[in-house]
């Protein structure tokens, strides 16, 4: 096999030291919940909107489905997941077009609220479950 | 804006082909995502809050320009996957870094995100046909 130009100079595989900071800790967490949120994601798609579908979604499906606690669990899992995937996925592509030291970190403080508010809500209506309509 | 302008034109004139357009497909899809994502969080969170106003939430979702909404969105999920799982791919096997094998791989991730999402396009397609145009 032909040694390709990208790795020629040290051979395939080598191994280079990564600093142990917060932007390596988050680079790991988008590779390993990416990887698990393929199948979370796409089994949810899958029942939910090709198999059921929206017109036969409402209130009493809901109930219905969160009447198991494994299915609260795998919601829980799912909001956890993919927001956070999402939102440190939109500090990267805005991280590749805002050069201000400044405006940065006011978009990482808005970003980390945003995520940290919408989280606690999505939270607490799966631990809440199913009101009654009035 | 000169921060956005560079890097919006400059993509206009690099001409990196089959990564690059994996790259803004993956960021497209991404960001769309994220977008259905955050209004879906807070839509279902009103089965708690405020229960009449999922029974409007839902109507809206069962509107035809929302269904098709939809049928664009499963292609972004499973496109956005996919194409993840291939860059995961390669960043475990280097020997495999030659442009020639990157470029091919792009055309397997569109050609098996299309096989994935045709079934699931056409089950949605005809729920939207047989509810909102056969009166289902």
């Amino acid at each position: 096999m032909t040694a390709s130009p990208l790795t020629s100079a040290e051979g395939p595989g080598r191994r280079v030291a990564r600093p142990r900071n917060f932007e390596t800790t988050a680079w790991l967490f988008m590779r390993y919940s990416g990887v698990l949120l393929i199948p979370l994601v796409w089994i949810h798609v899958l029942i939910q909107d090709v198999l059921v579908g929206v017109h036969a979604i409402d209130l009493d499906y809901v109930a219905l489905r969160w009447a198991t606690l494994g299915w609260r669990v795998y919601d829980g899992a799912l909001l956890a997941f993919t927001f956070a995937h999402g939102m440190n996925g939109l500090r990267n592509v805005l991280n590749d077009y805002v050069r201000g030291r400044r405006t940065r970190r006011a978009l990482d403080i808005g970003l980390l609220l945003a995520w940290l508010v919408i989280t606690a809500i999505g939270a607490v209506a799966i631990v809440g479950g199913v009101g009654r309509p009035g | 804006m000169a921060s956005l302008r560079i890097p919006l034109e400059g993509s206009l004139y690099y001409r990196g082909r089959e990564g690059q357009w994996a790259y803004w497909l993956h960021r497209l899809t991404g960001l769309g995502t994220l977008l259905f994502l955050t209004i879906h969080i807070l839509d279902t969170s009103t089965v708690y809050f405020f229960p009449d106003l999922y029974q409007h939430a839902i109507a809206i979702y069962r509107a035809t320009p929302f269904m098709l909404g939809e049928i664009a969105l499963v292609f972004a999920v499973i496109y956005h996957g996919v194409n993840g799982l291939r860059i995961a791919l390669f960043d475990l096997l280097p020997s495999w870094w030659e442009a020639d094998r990157q470029r091919l791989s792009f055309w397997w991730v569109v050609g098996l995100s299309v096989l994935l999402w045709l079934p699931a396009a056409f089950l949605m397609g005809r729920s939207l046909v047989v509810h909102n145009f056969l009166g289902g």
